[in-house]
């Protein structure tokens, strides 16, 4: 199977889903999801010709192992989302555009991670950052795309920068070449400005600021490819930042902060700072779809430092944490897109108990936030325990505590939609509600065997992790059999998820022994005997956690320092404007000319 | 891992039990004594369990039954892979990440079940239950991270064989003071006790979580405390105070400990959530952070001081 | 007061029942003015803990409503649903004279004359209020009581339903309403 034949087959079915949905709107649906399961499983079986070139037109390919993973990481996400795709056609105002930039978007993602040169990877980095655009507009606010857009523009425009900077000096675009005899100054501005459009896509601090606007505000069926897919391209770049650059190499006599380059360090601690960022925004969000995007800022921190440590037990800890956090995030959105298409909603403080009409929508969401906030035996807790291991290692006080916090925190975050939205009283217009079809109740429960499979069973995921830690040159991590092994601690996921089993079966039989319990309805409470008969009323969801904001509720929002710049800038473009431009045309004639002559005699001189 | 092993494991939870809640029978005692008075029989607590057990119990659901099974059985796992003098069940899984996250499979059990009764009391003690617990994990993790830092490893029988040997200067509570220090003030969080039990509050929230259980479930959330109570104390006395070398050793130096934070407990008032959370981001935080600094920079307290 | 005397229990309830008497829990519900020697009672003077008895903050917890006192309409409408509540076994233990025929309000039109018509009482302990050593005394009684398997109060409720809530309902008309201020 060759890559350029899945790249057309998929180019040619977005075109085709197009014209379908104008005949009927859940076909052109079904085509996306056939043509993204085709994607899957295609890219999966080319796990056999890793090494392989190809090239058409002008773009050159190389499979990677490292590109193997991203991309088949990204189709999983693209692939179970898909299914929820027909049965929001009818809501969406532009169906046949939505399914035709889906597509689109998924084939600049396969043909980004298996690029060979720098100008190939540029070409489908923006058809995925233009796509995905037009595609966030379709949601609910325009003002999103704007903001996306933007950060998304800065990163690009910093990243070419970088490339034809690293061009003039080593005279190649080919990613493995690219970087070779760069030094000193050149080097720190190339490599800034190259991991820029990273930390743009990934949602580091400073430039977090769109990802709750996109993510609350795309269309539901697109949010879950966001956070669990598009995210990854960052990590991505960042991957490439320190591997291709070699960022380790180059910065070698540079001044070292525990033992990493300054400039790593810098880039770990704006990782430090989003984790810590992140998870107390995430506290305070109303809207679940919010929460769960400033969850996404947090776990970007923590792929970005497990990334950078570039050693045995962190990196392996930050690779894994990618399909870790895009297995639990997507499962996790479309938790809510299936509790959204139900009730119309996804403010927390509007529902509540729909556990009771939807359990097998809570148990996806419950197994996903055990996978998220890092809880064994899910596979978010192999991929922080590699990353908090790394960093033990290493001696790292203040990223460690900025991780702690983070873990700590998220079992905070991660509750609340569990107990607001699921859990507690059900409203009375909710009470005849329905579970979701079999269609949409498929996708969620294979992520979540997934989320199982990671935890249980990691080495099968830290295998393919240790080819790629060979293929850049580091230590691969070392593995036994069902066992990972560091210097400082090892771990037997297995057996964990065994006696968790066998405590699981003695507290079960413990409870069946005594005699059954009389089943009282959800009113029936603990009211200190009032009557109360609004169910609303009974609901605890909103400013759960009151005490813990009032904490830090003045603390300044980024976006607002965003805007409050944008105003200063304005106003000193004003202030030329008044000085050169003004109401008599004296002033600007003497500027003109003052100007002009500072120039020739500076040229002359020079 | 054989079925030696489970059977090792079932009688490490019923020896734990007995002890920790004959322990708790004696505690309220000495908590009755500092208040004058003579306090409830030594087996008061394995009546008040059996009594539990017994009663008829209601429920509101099957997410009301099931976090409860999932709180307890996360929290015998957990009892199963602590090491007690150097006897572990199941050899080897006594990773001090693992043992602290799988504590938190418990409190998520209960979060749920809690929740699922539709008591709003319920929700706001669990609301101010994990925001205790962000409070104190964080000084706490920071000490823990110093020490994997300086003995290179992160296994609890391993840090605590490295305290033997040595007498009471072996102890890391000794060695590195700073840590010591916090880490008692982070066990006094970690066991809900005064001045840091707002989330169980009787008066004020109606015991926040346990508001709607009766019967067995409540019996399940009291074995459910006995076992926690056992596995928090049972990490600080490992990392910290050299766990013991024979068992005997281990038990007596455990109920010092326990009897200790009991006593102080037993003085103070009640912090509010926030109260309790901006104390522990100052001093205690700020102790936790200057000890690593020592640690990771001069090395001071990994080697004996004498 | 329940006057059957008959011991018909199996080896488990009389062991379940040995567990039940000495750790019994009091739900903590202040219904009258009795309740002004509670404090007392628990507290280092007294200590009632040493008979293993403590208070607990919801029904669902507690085994034994205690009715301090003169139990007014309103009042006695919340205690039917907190007894309601409950998880068998339950005990009602009635203290004063005004739970046996009134007391000193026996001629009120907003209070009850027999509790023992509404809900079924275990135990009484006259005094108008019995001070602390009463308090004792009648707890002790109540645990042989419940060791001996007399205290069946619950299974009376449970057997005779349909006259207490006649009983009930004839005397408040609602017990579960609507709004306080228009009833």
């Amino acid at each position: 199977m060759n890559l350029t034949i899945i790249l057309a087959v998929t180019l040619v079915l977005a075109a085709a889903s197009f014209f379908i949905t104008r005949y009927n709107k859940m076909s052109g649906g079904f085509t996306t999801v056939l043509s993204s399961l085709f994607a899957l499983v295609a890219l999966f079986m080319m796990r056999g010709s890793i090494g392989e070139d190809f090239s058409i037109f002008y773009f050159n390919f190389s499979i990677t192992t490292v590109g193997w993973y991203f991309s088949v990481v990204m189709l999983i996400a693209y692939s179970m989302t898909s299914f929820f795709n027909p049965f929001w056609m009818e809501k969406m105002m532009y169906p046949g555009s939505y399914n035709f930039l889906y597509l689109l978007s998924m084939a600049g993602t396969i043909g980004m991670f298996f690029a060979k040169d720098f100008i190939t990877l540029f070409i489908f980095w923006e058809t995925v950052v233009w796509s995905s655009t037009f595609i966030i507009q379709l949601g609910k606010s325009r003002k999103a795309s704007y903001i996306y857009y933007v950060v998304s523009a800065i990163g690009s425009m910093g990243t070419l920068f970088a490339i034809m900077l690293a061009y003039s000096v080593s005279g190649t675009f080919v990613i493995s070449e690219a970087f070779a005899g760069l030094s000193g100054g050149v080097a720190i501005a190339v490599f800034f400005t190259f991991i820029l459009s990273g930390l743009a896509k990934i949602g580091i601090f400073p430039f977090h600021v769109w990802l709750p606007e996109a993510h609350g505000s795309a269309p539901h069926t697109f949010s879950p490819v966001l956070s669990g897919g598009l995210v990854k391209m960052g990590a991505f770049i960042a991957f490439l930042s320190v591997t291709a650059f070699p960022a380790y190499d180059i910065f070698a006599d540079m001044f070292k902060i525990m033992g990493k380059p300054f400039p790593i360090y810098f880039l770990m601690f704006l990782g430090a700072i989003s984790i810590i960022v992140g998870t107390l925004m995430a506290i305070k969000q109303e809207d679940a779809k919010r929460l769960l995007a400033y969850s996404s800022v947090a776990n970007g921190g923590y792929i970005l430092i497990g990334i950078l440590m570039m050693d045995q037990v962190g990196f392996a800890g930050g690779m894994m944490h990618l399909i870790n956090h895009a297995v639990a995030s997507a499962a996790a959105f479309l938790a809510i897109a299936a509790v959204a298409y139900r009730t119309g909603t996804t403010k927390m403080s509007e529902m509540g108990g729909m556990i009771h009409r939807m359990p097998v929508t809570y148990l996806v969401y419950l197994i996903a936030i055990i996978s998220m906030a890092g809880i064994p035996p899910m596979g978010g807790f192999v991929s922080k325990w590699l990353i908090f291991q790394g960093l033990a290692k290493d001696g790292m006080l203040f990223l460690a505590a900025a991780a702690f916090f983070g873990s700590i925190g998220s079992f905070m975050y991660v509750f609340r939609p569990l107990s607001a939205v699921f859990l507690g009283q059900t409203f009375t217009r909710d009470l005849k509600k329905k579970e979701v079809g079999f269609f949409m109740m498929f996708p969620m429960i294979i992520l979540t065997l997934l989320s199982l499979l990671t935890g249980v069973f990691p080495n099968i995921f830290l295998r393919v992790i240790a080819e790629i830690q060979t293929s850049v040159g580091i230590d691969p991590i070392t593995l036994a059999n069902r066992t990972i092994l560091t210097s400082n601690g090892y771990l037997d996921a297995f057996r964990v998820f065994i006696v968790f089993g066998f405590g699981f079966a003695i507290a079960f039989v413990l409870f069946v022994v005594r005699r059954k319990s009389r089943k009282v309805e959800l009113m029936d409470t603990f009211t200190s005997a009032e009557f109360i008969h609004t169910r609303e009323l009974l609901h605890y969801s909103s400013k759960f956690y009151a005490p813990f904001e009032r904490l830090y509720d003045k603390a300044p929002d980024t976006l607002t320092a965003y805007k409050k710049l944008a105003v200063k800038v304005g106003e000193l473009g004003g202030m030329v404007e008044s000085l050169f431009y003004g109401h008599k045309p004296e002033k600007t004639v003497f500027w003109m000319m003052a100007v002009g002559i500072i120039v020739i005699l500076i040229g002359g001189v020079v | 891992m054989n079925v030696m092993n489970f059977v090792y494991g079932f009688i490490v939870l019923v020896c734990v039990f007995i002890f920790q809640t004959t322990l708790t029978g004696l505690n309220r005692k000495v908590t009755a004594r500092l208040q004058k008075r003579y306090g409830a029989r030594w087996y008061q607590q394995f009546l008040d369990i059996f009594k539990a057990l017994r009663k008829d119990s209601t429920s509101h659901g099957w997410v009301f039954d099931f976090g409860v099974i999932m709180a307890l059985g996360g929290i015998m796992a957990t009892v199963i892979f602590i090491p007690v003098a150097g006897f572990q069940a199941f050899p080897g899984l006594d990773n001090v990440f693992v043992i602290s996250y799988l504590l938190a499979v418990g409190m998520l059990g209960m979060a749920m079940s809690a929740a699922g009764s539709g008591n709003p009391w319920a929700s706001i003690g669990v609301a101010r239950a994990l925001t205790n617990m962000l409070a104190y994990d964080v000084p706490l993790m920071i000490v823990i991270f110093t020490m994997i830092f300086a003995f290179d490893s992160s296994s609890l029988s391993e840090i605590s064989a490295m305290q033997q040997g040595m007498g009471i200067l072996g102890w890391n509570a000794i060695r590195m003071p700073l840590g010591g220090i916090v880490a008692i003030i982070a066990l006094l969080g970690m066991l809900g006790k005064k001045p840091f039990d707002s989330f169980i509050a009787p008066a004020e929230i109606a015991s926040g979580p346990m508001v709607e259980y009766g019967g067995k479930h409540l019996g399940f959330m009291f074995i459910l405390h006995e076992f926690m109570t056992f596995i928090e104390v049972s990490i600080i006395l490992a990392l910290f105070f050299g766990g013991g070398a024979t068992i005997w050793e281990y038990l007596l130096k455990y109920a010092i400990l326990y009897t200790f934070t009991n006593i102080i407990s037993g003085v103070m008032p009640r912090f509010k959530i926030d109260q309790a959370v901006k104390y522990f981001f100052k001093l205690p935080l700020a102790m936790a952070i200057i000890q690593g600094l020592v640690v990771i920079f001069t090395g001071l307290g990994v080697t004996l001081w004498f | 007061m329940v006057l059957d005397k008959k011991d018909d229990r199996n080896v488990w309830e009389k062991i379940g029942d040995y567990f039940s008497a000495n750790s019994i829990w009091m739900k903590w519900y202040c219904t009258g003015c009795g309740a002004i020697e509670m404090p007392p009672t628990m507290t280092s003077r007294f200590d009632m803990e040493r008979l293993g008895m403590g208070p607990m903050a919801t029904p669902r917890q507690a085994d034994v409503l205690l009715i301090t006192g003169y139990l007014s309409t309103k009042t006695l409408r919340r205690v039917i649903y907190s007894y309601e509540q409950m998880n068998s076994p339950r005990f009602i233990v009635a203290f004063g004279s005004c739970t046996i025929n009134g007391g000193i309000y026996y001629d009120s039109y907003a209070t009850i004359g027999r509790l023992d018509k509404y809900l079924p009482v275990d135990l009484y302990i006259s005094g108008c209020m019995p001070r602390p050593e009463t308090i004792m005394n009648g707890f002790s009684g109540l645990i042989e009581m419940i060791k001996k398997g007399e205290a069946k109060g619950w299974k009376h409720y449970q057997e005779n339903y349909e006259w207490y809530k006649k009983n009930q309902l004839d005397s408040l008309g609602k017990i579960i309403i609507e709004d306080e201020f228009h009833e």
